[in-house]
């Protein structure tokens, strides 16, 4: 159907993530112009389209599929051995998938993507299906002896490399085929039912990943969450820090791409980050008939004490209020519907908890009803669904939600669903997750990006996301308020902050 | 204020208020310190005097630009008008009423004003008839019935005024419902909200209600105090009624008399139909007999109705007797020019002092106040149809109090005469 359509509307992963991609795109002819909308957050999806994370279920799941695949290799033996042996050939001949396929189509399939090596034989160590099955064997026992670590290890891929080459034996070359062999074996023993599949598959687009870049990635292993130190649970985490390898295949291929977004700011960090340099890179200032928003930075409550919700002010008791007697001093004159971000989850849960223990938390009942997110996505979908029915009813209601949850990236709260929305505190990520530390690094040493720089800008970015939740239409009006002292320093927030609600605050 | 302005003048730029107290009574400098910015209306001239703004040439401009408004659809066409309203007035008594952002409160401010409302509806619409609810608790009262006396309505209100408690929209909307479904069907259900409170507490699902309003064919507006709710406006966007915020007090004013003309008929409610009504005659000077509305004997001065017989003591009523509406012929007529609205004058251009065709030392033809521009730029306006030249201050009596143009209406009396002695 792809290509008999004239226009295509579709999710990034379809175009950016390599195992999708080579099944939908395929057929996408070069002369298409291809636009990302809505892509503040494209780095952020080309990292993730790129990163693999592997547990000890996934071990688990892709022994249980070796096996699986074994039996069918050994049916396949007694009852067709012609195709196998027919595959064996072509492999020889050094054409890694069945059939004769033009060339466009063969690079948006592989994870790893400069076209050499596609154009590589096969090497002899896999190309007969039981030898490839050992070395699969090998390295996810090799991988589950790495999981059983005590201490949380950081490697670069080359480090990786030489370690399972000496411990299991396997080495660069062979790794990096791994992808194209087991695909082109599922469809050689004709399994249909690719789901039951997935954890193998994880396995080896995590070996071509290793086996291909040298730099770009690194791989920590955890044996806990650092929050739940208790619980083990084992992940080792092949984390992409390069967003421009994703979408490098996308500016090769098609002859025009356009980025853009209602909050690309700064705009010149994209093009660094994602590698590329544009033929054109323009703003546009929204025109307003009207002054339909009203941003405000509130820096101090009531009592002239700062507010914020750096780490160590969190637990403040006299932030705690002051945060509670905004909200309920707006809520009283607020109609309809009011949405606030927090910054966390468990910083939600604390600062819900002690307006409680304060009495703020009922008297802001008084006024409006409260509608909280958590993290499962039906009390969720519930809580929402019943939020917008008090506002439609003229009851009013307040809905609490966090920063980097599934609302914010998600819902709109257009018109009467979202006349004021406050940002309670600066929604950065949690700095101490090893897999940031790691980005953060990598950015520091080949774009001389300070992290501090960098850290701001992902949180401004999630700021000015959440609080464009609330006006979707030239006809829509509504207030945004930031609430936290951080807000003001001119240097580093004010210049990421959107234009549009720049002049705003300037005007206002 | 005037006054003030002048006496700065002559003292050449004092902006001191301290100066004032004396002979200029000590109520006006307090009143205009206390609700209006004197020292922001003022303005330097040519000369380096101070004077007060001009605001009469703004107001002109904002009358004419309403005016405009409101009859840009009616030029053409005729519009039928509900001139036989039954108008329901919701106050909302709940505790957001106690807001001091209307000096005093918010409370006095509408009651202040639906006492101005009542007396300009009656005015203007002497066959309607208007009742009083408040919500106070989260419940409506009636505080009085469907009559057509304001002295009624405005005494009830200022009895009780005092608030407490939530405020729900749908409690006030089922009871306007059960008592306007009782009425005749020629008469036009009005409701008419002055919403105080940001949200309502409702005991079941308003909009099932406002569904059960829209199919009884009650209009219903709401003018709210606080912002605009969705809940409200999609009240009125159903019912086909007007839905406005109030910025402050004078602007309150202005929308709550906005009311007061009779709205358009909605198409397909309006049928033609006769009706019945009763034209009793004055009573003579020395007759004794027993009022029906004060149940006391009474000498003189009332009027029989003509079916029953029955005393009744002012006009318009409903005889209590027998049902009957009596009116009489000037309340007919006064509702008469709502059909045939006068049309807005024109503006006429500045005359050039140079300009040897203009006829210098006009006069407005109302008033006879000269027309030439002097010190301030004279804007007058002229009949389209007479060419009769006025005032501003009489294009706006003529508009709203008047209802009649006077050149047109001494230019027919010329014709009738020429024709009679012809």
């Amino acid at each position: 159907m792809v290509q008999f359509a004239n226009v295509i509307v579709y999710s990034y992963q379809y175009l950016l993530d390599p195992k999708v991609a080579g099944i939908i795109s395929k057929e996408l002819p070069k002369e298409s112009v291809v636009v990302f909308d809505e892509a503040h957050n494209i780095d952020n999806v080309c990292i993730e389209a790129l990163s693999v994370s592997v547990r000890r279920q996934t071990l688990e799941g892709a022994t249980r599929n070796l096996n699986r695949i074994s039996q069918e290799i050994d049916r396949f033996k007694a009852t067709d051995a012609g195709r196998l042996r027919a595959e064996y050939n072509r492999l020889i001949e050094g054409l890694a998938l069945r059939g004769n396929l033009p060339t466009t189509d063969i690079w948006l399939a592989n994870p790893a993507l400069p076209d050499d090596i596609l154009k590589e034989a096969v090497p002899g160590n896999i190309r007969r299906a039981e030898h490839f099955l050992h070395v699969l064997r090998r390295l996810v026992q090799y991988l589950r002896g790495r999981l059983e670590t005590e201490n949380v290890e950081k490697e670069s891929p080359v480090g990786f490399l030489v370690s399972i080459n000496n411990h299991a034996g396997i080495d660069q070359k062979t790794l990096k085929f791994c992808y194209d062999r087991l695909h082109s074996l599922m469809l050689t023993l004709e399994i249909t039912d690719t789901d039951e599949f997935l954890h193998i598959q994880t396995i080896c687009d995590f070996a071509t990943l290793i086996g291909t870049y040298a730099r770009g990635f690194s791989i920590i292993i955890e044996p806990f969450d650092e929050r739940m130190p208790h619980i083990p649970d084992p992940v080792l985490q092949l984390c992409c820090h390069d967003a421009s390898l994703a979408i490098k295949p996308v500016f090769d291929r098609f002859q025009s791409v356009v980025i853009t977004s209602g909050t690309l700011s700064p705009i010149d960090l994209y093009p660094r980050l994602l590698n590329f340099h544009p033929v054109v890179s323009r703003s546009f200032t929204m025109s307003l008939t009207r002054d339909c928003i009203c941003p405000m930075v509130l820096t101090r409550g009531s009592d002239q004490l700062p507010v914020s919700t750096k780490f160590d002010m969190r637990s403040d008791p006299g932030v705690v209020r002051n945060y509670g007697k905004l909200l309920l001093e707006l809520v009283s004159v607020v109609p309809d519907g009011i949405v606030c971000f927090f910054v966390s989850y468990s910083y939600m849960d604390g600062i819900i908890n002690a307006w409680n223990d304060h009495g703020i938390l009922k008297d802001i009942m008084q006024h409006k009803l409260v509608f909280i997110e958590t993290q499962d996505v039906v009390e969720t979908t519930l809580a929402l669904d019943n939020y917008r029915r008090a506002c439609d009813c003229g009851r009013g209601a307040v809905f609490f939600s966090v920063a980097r949850g599934k609302v914010a990236e998600g819902i709109d709260f257009d018109r009467h669903y979202g006349r004021l929305v406050i940002m309670f505190g600066v929604p950065f990520q949690y700095t101490l997750s090893k897999i940031l530390l790691a980005r953060l690094e990598y950015l520091r040493d080949n774009f001389q990006i300070k992290e501090g720089d960098f850290l701001t800008f992902d949180a401004l970015r999630q700021a000015a996301q959440c609080v464009g939740r609330v006006i979707r239409s030239k006809a829509d009006y509504g207030m945004m308020i930031f609430a936290d002292k951080r807000y003001i320093f001119p240097n580093s927030f004010s210049i990421t902050l959107t234009s549009k609600i720049l002049n705003s605050l300037i005007k206002g | 204020m005037n006054n003030g302005a002048d006496k700065r003048l002559n003292r050449r730029a004092e902006e001191d208020e301290d100066d004032e107290d004396d002979g200029d009574g000590l109520e006006a400098w307090e009143r205009t310190y206390a609700d209006e910015r004197s020292w922001e209306s003022l303005q330097e001239d040519e000369l380096g005097f101070l004077r007060p703004i001009d605001n009469k040439a703004i107001y002109h401009a904002q009358y004419r630009r309403r005016l405009r408004s409101l009859s840009s659809s009616a030029a053409a066409t005729r519009i039928q008008k509900g001139l036989i309203r039954y108008l329901y007035i919701v106050i909302d008594l709940s505790r957001a009423a106690a807001e001091t952002d209307f000096r005093p409160n918010r409370m006095v401010v509408v009651a202040k004003h639906v006492e101005a409302f009542i007396r300009e509806f009656f005015d203007q619409n002497p066959l309607s008839q208007i009742g009083l609810v408040t919500i106070k608790d989260g419940v409506a009262h009636c505080l009085t019935d469907l009559g057509g006396t304001p002295e009624a309505h405005i005494k009830a209100l200022m009895g009780k005024l005092e608030c407490s408690g939530d405020s729900s929209l749908q409690n006030a909307l089922d009871l306007v419902h059960g008592y306007l479904n009782q009425i005749p069907s020629y008469g036009h259900r009005e409701v008419l909200i002055l919403y105080s409170a940001l949200s309502t507490c409702d005991p079941g699902d308003i909009m099932e209600t406002v569904q059960k309003c829209k199919k009884s064919k009650i209009r219903c507006s709401v003018i709210g105090l606080a912002a605009e709710m969705f809940i409200c406006k999609h009240l009125c966007q159903e019912t086909g009624g007007m839905y406005s915020v109030a910025l402050d007090e004078a602007h309150f004013k202005e929308l709550i008399l906005e009311h007061a003309p009779p709205p358009p008929a909605i198409a397909e409610f309006a049928i033609a139909n006769l009706i019945k009504m009763g034209f009793p005659q004055r009573a003579a000077e020395g007759s004794i007999s027993i009022c029906s509305c004060h149940k006391e004997a009474k000498v003189g001065a009332g009027y029989t109705c003509p079916r029953c017989k029955a005393r009744v003591c002012e006009l318009p009523t409903e005889c209590r007797i027998c049902g009957l509406t009596l009116v009489s012929s000037p309340h007919l007529a006064r509702s008469y020019h709502h059909l045939f609205p006068i049309p807005p004058f024109d503006e006429v251009p500045l005359s050039r002092p140079n300009d040897p065709n203009q006829k210098a030392k006009r006069n407005c033809f109302g008033c006879q106040s000269l027309l030439s521009p002097g010190n301030k730029p004279g804007l007058s306006v002229a009949c389209p149809k007479c060419q009769q030249h006025f005032c501003l201050d009489c294009d706006i009596y003529i508009h709203e109090s008047l209802h009649n143009c006077p050149g047109c209406e001494s230019l027919r009396n010329s014709k009738s005469v020429i024709a009679n002695e012809t």
